[in-house]
C-alpha cells in the first residue's frame, strides 16, 4: 500500500517536473490563443477519399503561408480548418478562401531558374524583346502533315534577367499583377505571367477524354457568361500560350488554336492537347471544373479571435477554475476536518498527473487543442473528482455508526464505495465518449478532457485514495493524533 | 429522534445521520412542484419560443477590447460602417460585442462590409484591427450542431437506460430516464422563460447535464440495491420505506455532491464570464447551473420516489408493504439507527469477507452483494 501510494505520487510530480522543465505547455485551442477557424461544407454530398483529397489540398496551402501550428482536420462530412496563435488572421483567411481559383494568365516569356533568390519588390521588368513568346516570336503556323499539327519557333531562350528573382509568394500572388510561377512537374521551368485575364468560374465542365489518335486529351465546356469572355481571351492571345495557375502552380500553358490560320470562336467548348497521361489529364480537368479542390467548399462558420481576447478569455477561464478549487476545498475542509487535507492532498495529485498528461498530449496530433470548452470540461470535473471522495467518506461514517472500529471501517468503506465510483464513473465516462464520438466543433474538446479526468478519477482513487485512508486508519487505531481519522468521524460514532 | 436529549439542528442531524425526512411518502408534492415548473416553461416556450444565437440563425458578430468607450459610440460608428440593425453589448468589464445579420448581401459584400466593421471598430476602441474578433456563421450551421446533438442524446439515452437495465435493473432505468428528461425539460424551458441566448455551447452544457444528473441518480440507486439486499430481507420495513432509507443514507452525500459541482460552476458564472467577460464561459456557465441544480434535486424528489412507487405496485412488495402495516412496533429509520441495527450481522460478514477474499463462493447462505 504505501508502495502504491509513494509510486502515485512520485508518477504525479514526477511527470509535471519533466514537462515543465522541458517546456512543454497545452497545445492551446484558438479561443484561448487567438487565431482563425473555418468549417467547410462540401456544397454537394461526396466520397469520403475526395473529402480527405480535401483535407490534404487545405494542408498544403496552409501550411504554405508559413503559420505553425495549423490543422486541417475532417469532422464528419465538414472540413474544420484552425490556425492558432496568427495575429492577422484575417489575412490568413482571405488566402485560405480566395486560392480556390483557378486563374487564366497570358504567358510573357520563360525565365532561368532562380539561382540567388530574394524577394522582388515592385513591378516586375518586361521581358527582353529576343525572349518574350509574343505572337511574332513564336510564329506558329500550321502544318497539317507534322505530328503536331504545327509548326513554331522552338528556339526561344529562357530570359536569364531574372534569375535572382524568386518565384512568386502566396501571398503576392495576385490577380491582377504580374507573376513569376513554376510549371507542374517540370522542375526548374518557370514562367513570367501576366495580370489573370479569367479565372476558373468561366469554366462549366472538364473532363479526360481519349481522340481519335489514341491520346489524352482534356475537353472543356464554357459557362454561357464565360463562352463570349473566352471567345475574347482567346483572341487576344491568338498563337500565344495561355496559363492556367491554380494554387501558384502552372497546371498548363496550351498555345491557342495552333492548327488554325485564323481566330475562330471556340462556341463554348474546347480541348487541350499534349503530352498528357491519363493521370495528368484528369488532374488537369479536376482543377479546371473545381479549382484546386475536388468539390466546391462552402464557409458554415468563420471566426478569428485576436490574440488579446484570446489572453483574456485564458484568465477568465483559469481564474474562474482556481476560485472554484478553492471554495470546494474550503467546503470540504469545513465539512470533514483532517478528511478534508486527504482531498486537498488528492486534488493535488490529480491536478499534477492530469496538467503533465495534458502538456504531453499538447506534443501529439491525437489529442484536441486545450479551449474554452476543455477548460470548462476540467472545471465540471472538480465536482466528479470529489464526489468520489465524499461517497467514501460518507459511506466510512456510515460503518462507523455500525460501531466498527476505525480500522475496519476504512476497509468496508472502500469497498462499498468502490462499487458505487465504478457505477457512476462509467455513467460519466460514457456520456463523455459518446459526446467524443457523436458531436462536432468545441463540443469535442469538452468531452476529451472531461473523459480524461474521469478515467484519471478512478486511477486516483484506487492508487492514491484507498492507501492513503487506510494507512491513516491504521495509525488512527493506534494513537488518538489531531491528523487521525477520528478527527473527520467522531462527531458521528457517539451519540 | 426522540431519545436524544439535546436535539442537534438540521444540519447536525444531516452531520449525524438522523434525518428520517419523507421523500418517498410526500412525492406527490414533489411531482406537482415539478409539472408547475415544466408547464410554466413549455407554455413560455410555445409563446415566446427561445432566443438563438447567431449560430442558430445564421449572421456575423464582432469582438473588441476596448476601455474607453461606450455602447452608443460603437452602435454609431458600426451603423456608419454599414450595418442595418446591429446590437451592440457590453460583456464584462470592457468588451464589445456586435451582431448584425449580414445573411441577405452576396459573399462579396458580407466580406467588405465585415472589413469595414473591423476597422470601424478598431478605430473606436483605439486599436490596431488586428484586435477585433469576428465570427460568421451560414444559417444552416446551428442546425447541423442541434441534429449532433440530438443524435448524441438518443444514443446516449438509449446506451444509459441499457447500461442501468443490465447493471441495476429496468425499473431503476426508467426512473432515471425520467429523471433525465424532467431535468432536460426545466433547463429547456428556464432558457425560454428568462431569455437566456441559447448557443451551440447551450447544447453541449445540457448534455453533460444529463450525465451528471445520471451520475447523481446512480450514487442512489446502487444505495437502494445495497439495501435491498440487506435491510430490505430482514421484513421490517416496506420497500418505499427502504427507498427512503437509502434517501437519508445519501442525503448528506447528494447534498455535498450537489454544492461541490455547483461551487466551481458558480464561480465560472460569476468570475469568469461576469467580471472577465468572456461569453463561452457564460454560455456554459449558465446552463450547467440550471441543469446541475435540477439535476440534484431530480435525483432525490423524482427518481427515488417514482422507483418507489413503481416497486411498490410488484405484488411481492405490495405483501411485504400489508405485513409490515400490521406489525405494532414498525418504526421510521435513521440511517444512524439503520447503521447499528446491520451493525452486529454485519460484522460476522466482515471476518468471513475477508478470509476468503479469493474465493469466489460466499459461504453464508444470504446473498451478499458485497464483493
Amino acid at each position: 500500500m504505501i508502495v502504491s501510494l509513494v509510486l502515485t505520487i512520485a508518477i504525479a510530480f514526477g511527470s509535471l517536473a519533466t514537462t515543465l522543465s522541458l517546456g512543454w505547455g497545452p497545445k492551446l485551442g484558438l479561443d484561448l490563443a487567438g487565431g482563425l477557424s473555418v468549417v467547410y461544407k462540401p456544397v454537394t454530398p461526396t466520397s469520403k477519399a475526395n473529402m480527405q483529397e480535401v483535407v490534404q489540398i487545405l494542408t498544403n496551402r496552409v501550411n504554405g503561408l508559413g503559420v505553425s501550428g495549423a490543422q486541417v482536420n475532417l469532422q464528419g462530412k465538414n472540413v474544420v480548418v484552425s490556425v492558432p496563435g496568427v495575429t492577422d488572421a484575417r489575412k490568413v483567411l482571405a488566402l485560405v478562401g480566395e486560392t480556390a481559383q483557378l486563374l487564366f494568365r497570358p504567358v510573357l516569356c520563360q525565365v532561368t531558374e532562380a539561382k540567388k533568390v530574394y524577394k522582388y519588390s515592385g513591378t516586375l521588368p518586361a521581358c527582353g524583346a529576343t525572349y518574350a513568346l509574343t505572337e511574332s516570336n513564336l510564329a506558329v503556323t500550321p502544318a497539317p502533315n507534322t505530328a503536331a499539327g504545327y509548326n513554331w519557333d522552338s528556339s526561344i531562350q529562357p530570359d536569364p534577367k531574372y534569375a535572382d528573382v524568386a518565384t512568386t509568394t502566396p501571398i503576392d500572388d495576385v490577380k491582377n499583377k504580374s507573376v513569376i510561377l513554376p510549371v507542374l512537374g517540370s522542375k526548374g521551368v518557370r514562367y513570367l505571367l501576366g495580370p489573370a485575364q479569367m479565372t476558373g468560374q468561366s469554366i462549366g465542365k472538364a473532363y479526360a477524354q481519349i481522340d481519335t489518335a489514341g491520346a489524352w486529351v482534356v475537353n472543356y465546356t464554357l459557362t454561357s457568361k464565360g463562352s463570349p469572355l473566352w471567345d475574347k481571351v482567346a483572341n487576344e492571345n491568338f498563337h500565344q500560350e495561355l496559363a492556367i495557375e491554380l494554387d501558384g502552380v502552372i497546371q498548363s500553358a496550351p498555345l491557342i488554336q495552333p492548327t488554325q490560320a485564323t481566330f475562330s470562336s471556340f462556341g463554348g467548348q474546347g480541348e487541350i492537347s499534349g503530352s498528357f497521361t491519363e493521370g495528368s489529364a484528369k488532374n488537369l480537368a479536376i482543377a479546371m471544373e473545381f479549382g484546386a479542390l475536388p468539390v466546391r467548399l462552402q464557409a458554415l462558420t468563420t471566426q478569428t479571435v485576436s490574440p488579446t481576447l484570446g489572453h483574456s478569455a485564458l484568465v477568465a477561464g483559469l481564474g474562474a477554475g482556481l476560485v472554484g478549487l478553492a471554495l470546494v476545498l474550503l467546503y470540504t475542509i469545513l465539512y470533514y476536518r483532517a478528511l478534508g487535507l486527504v482531498i486537498v492532498l488528492g486534488l493535488s495529485v490529480t491536478a499534477a498527473l492530469l496538467w503533465a498528461i495534458i502538456s504531453a498530449l499538447g506534443h501529439t496530433a491525437f489529442a484536441p487543442s486545450f479551449d474554452l470548452a476543455g477548460v470548462t470540461g476540467l472545471i465540471v470535473s472538480i465536482g466528479i473528482t470529489v464526489d468520489s471522495y465524499i461517497v467514501y467518506f460518507e459511506r466510512l461514517k456510515d460503518e462507523a455508526r455500525a460501531g466498527r472500529s476505525i480500522r475496519t471501517s476504512v476497509d468496508r468503506g472502500f469497498r462499498s464505495a468502490w462499487r458505487t465510483v465504478l457505477a457512476a464513473d462509467t455513467v460519466s465516462l460514457l456520456a463523455a465518449v459518446l459526446l467524443y464520438l457523436i458531436a462536432v466543433g468545441d463540443v469535442r474538446g469538452f468531452a476529451f478532457f472531461l473523459g480524461l479526468s474521469t478515467l484519471m478519477d478512478v486511477f486516483i482513487t484506487w492508487y492514491f485514495t484507498r492507501p492513503l485512508v487506510i494507512l491513516l486508519g491504521r495509525r488512527g487505531s493506534q494513537s488518538t493524533s489531531a491528523l487521525s481519522m477520528a478527527a473527520g468521524l467522531s462527531s458521528g460514532v457517539h451519540e | 429522534m426522540s431519545d436524544v436529549t439535546k436535539a442537534p439542528g438540521r444540519f447536525g442531524r444531516l452531520y449525524r445521520g438522523l434525518t428520517t425526512v419523507d421523500f418517498v411518502g410526500r412525492r406527490k408534492v414533489w411531482f406537482t412542484i415539478s409539472i408547475v415548473i415544466i408547464l410554466v416553461g413549455l407554455g413560455s416556450l410555445s409563446i415566446r419560443g427561445f432566443n438563438l444565437g447567431i449560430d442558430f440563425k445564421g449572421g456575423s458578430s464582432w469582438e473588441v477590447l476596448a476601455p474607453k468607450t461606450s455602447v452608443s459610440a460603437v452602435t454609431h460608428s458600426v451603423e456608419k460602417a454599414g450595418l442595418s440593425s446591429p446590437i451592440v453589448e457590453k460583456l464584462g468589464s470592457d468588451t464589445y460585442q456586435v451582431t448584425a445579420d449580414l445573411n441577405a448581401f452576396s459573399a462579396a459584400k458580407q466580406l467588405s462590409v465585415t472589413t469595414d466593421v473591423v476597422n470601424a471598430l478598431a478605430k473606436v476602441a483605439n486599436v490596431n484591427p488586428n484586435q477585433v474578433s469576428t465570427s460568421s456563421v451560414g444559417p444552416t450551421w446551428g442546425g447541423q450542431i442541434t441534429n449532433r446533438a440530438l443524435e448524441a442524446l438518443i444514443v446516449f439515452f438509449i446506451a444509459v437506460v441499457a447500461y442501468i437495465s443490465i447493471r441495476f435493473e429496468p425499473k431503476m432505468a426508467i426512473a432515471a430516464f425520467v429523471a433525465m428528461v424532467h431535468d432536460l425539460l426545466v433547463t429547456v424551458g428556464v432558457y425560454s422563460l428568462f431569455g437566456f441566448q441559447i448557443t451551440p455551447d447551450t447544447v453541449i452544457a445540457i448534455l453533460t447535464i444529463l450525465g451528471y444528473s445520471l451520475y447523481d441518480t446512480v450514487v442512489v440507486f446502487d444505495r437502494v440495491r445495497d439495501n435491498a439486499g440487506g435491510v430490505l430481507k430482514s421484513g421490517d420495513i416496506t420497500y418505499g420505506e427502504m427507498v427512503n432509507l437509502s434517501m437519508n443514507q445519501t442525503l448528506a452525500r447528494s447534498i455535498n455532491t450537489s454544492l461541490v459541482a455547483i461551487l466551481p460552476v458558480l464561480a465560472v458564472l460569476l468570475v469568469g464570464a461576469d467580471l472577465l467577460g468572456a461569453t463561452t464561459l457564460q454560455n456554459y456557465g449558465l446552463a450547467l447551473f440550471v441543469g446541475l441544480t435540477s439535476g440534484a434535486y431530480s435525483s432525490i424528489f423524482i427518481a427515488s420516489p417514482l422507483l418507489a412507487w413503481m416497486k411498490e405496485r410488484e405484488p411481492r412488495f405490495r405483501d411485504l408493504a400489508e405485513r409490515v402495516a400490521q406489525r405494532s412496533d414498525h418504526r421510521i429509520l435513521s440511517p444512524a439507527t439503520a447503521a447499528l441495527l446491520t451493525g452486529d450481522g454485519a460484522q460476522r460478514t466482515v471476518g468471513v469477507a475477508r478470509s476468503t477474499r479469493t474465493s469466489t463462493v460466499s459461504p453464508r447462505a444470504r446473498k451478499q452483494k458485497r464483493r
